[in-house]
């Protein structure tokens, strides 16, 4: 079982614990931390979009769609990514700047799954003096299924 | 009216929610998503410049308009038995805020592979100026 533990919510708090630009190897693992999917964080996420559809509040309904029960928004994988990674992975670095990201979507994340993230730096370079890393991440359920697999682009604080 | 794979045709439209933005907004995002870069929270810091960038105060996570194309996107597709297969945005212009965003689609192509049915859409989304400040597109799979 994954275990709960409270999420740090102070950016500055690991920030020197974190690799900086010169340090991310790209290929190798960042660490991450199985997570289970909560009813009450799929409702916070889905009020901070305005998610309003029955498929992700309403039991009886659910049962009746092809998803044969409750499921997340696809772009509950926003949450996951923190929920799933410790306070001193290098996306928490103050003055990430996310550029643009890709997502797959596989099967849908549900209530109660146990989340499991792999996710690594792919590629780094320097572009108009700025320094990019791409990451790479895919989400897996407990029965090892894809939920979904993404690519983004951020900007490193320098 | 439900919305068919045999009924679309490019250039058709797709229209998403407005979503007005505020500290408030922000905030609540922050502890949606689990991100709580000073980006998003520190007028102090965004006073400063980082990593060549420089916005003069704070902005509202990219990836919050992600969500709110991914709603647009579910919303149209799910009524038509369809599913939400891929979203890949960039990001144009950041979002303050006082703002107000609306993402919007316009079917670009349909396909069909040996295995299912495909809608590919051209993504935007923009702000009370008609500017955009993000754009993306998306795949919907129609199954057979």
């Amino acid at each position: 079982m994954a275990e709960a533990q409270a999420f740090e919510t102070d950016f500055w708090k690991d920030a020197q614990s974190r690799k900086g630009w010169d340090e991310i190897v790209p290929g190798e693992p960042r660490r991450t931390i199985p997570y289970t999917l909560t009813h009450e964080a799929i409702a916070l996420y889905c009020r901070s979009v305005g998610e309003t559809h029955p498929l992700y509040f309403d039991e009886a309904y659910a049962k009746t769609t092809r998803y044969g029960g409750l499921i997340a928004p696809p772009s509950i994988h926003i949450m996951l990514m923190f929920a799933c990674t410790p306070a001193d992975d290098w996306m928490r670095s103050p003055g990430t700047v996310n550029a643009g990201q890709s997502w797959s979507y596989n099967v849908p994340a549900r209530p109660g799954d146990v989340i499991r993230l792999e996710a690594r730096a792919l590629d780094k370079f320097i572009k108009r003096e700025r320094l990019f890393v791409v990451h790479d991440n895919v989400f897996f359920n407990q029965a090892g299924e894809v939920i979904c697999s993404g690519r983004g682009w951020t900007i490193r604080p320098i | 009216m439900t919305v068919t794979f045999e009924s679309l045709n490019a250039g058709d439209t797709i229209e998403g929610p407005g979503f007005a933005v505020s500290r408030d907004s922000i905030r609540l995002f922050c502890d949606a998503s689990l991100d709580y870069n000073p980006l998003h929270l520190d007028d102090d810091y965004m006073k400063g410049s980082f990593g060549k960038t420089q916005f003069g105060g704070v902005i509202m996570h990219g990836m919050n308009n992600f969500g709110l194309i991914s709603r647009m996107i579910t919303d149209w597709a799910y009524p038509a038995g369809a599913i939400h297969r891929r979203l890949e945005t960039r990001w144009l212009k950041p979002v303050r805020p006082g703002d107000t965003i609306r993402p919007s689609g316009i079917i670009k192509a349909k396909q069909v592979t040996a295995k299912s049915r495909w809608v590919v859409i051209d993504v935007v989304v923009r702000n009370q100026n008609e500017e955009g400040v993000a754009t993306g597109e998306a795949m919907v799979e129609f199954p057979l």
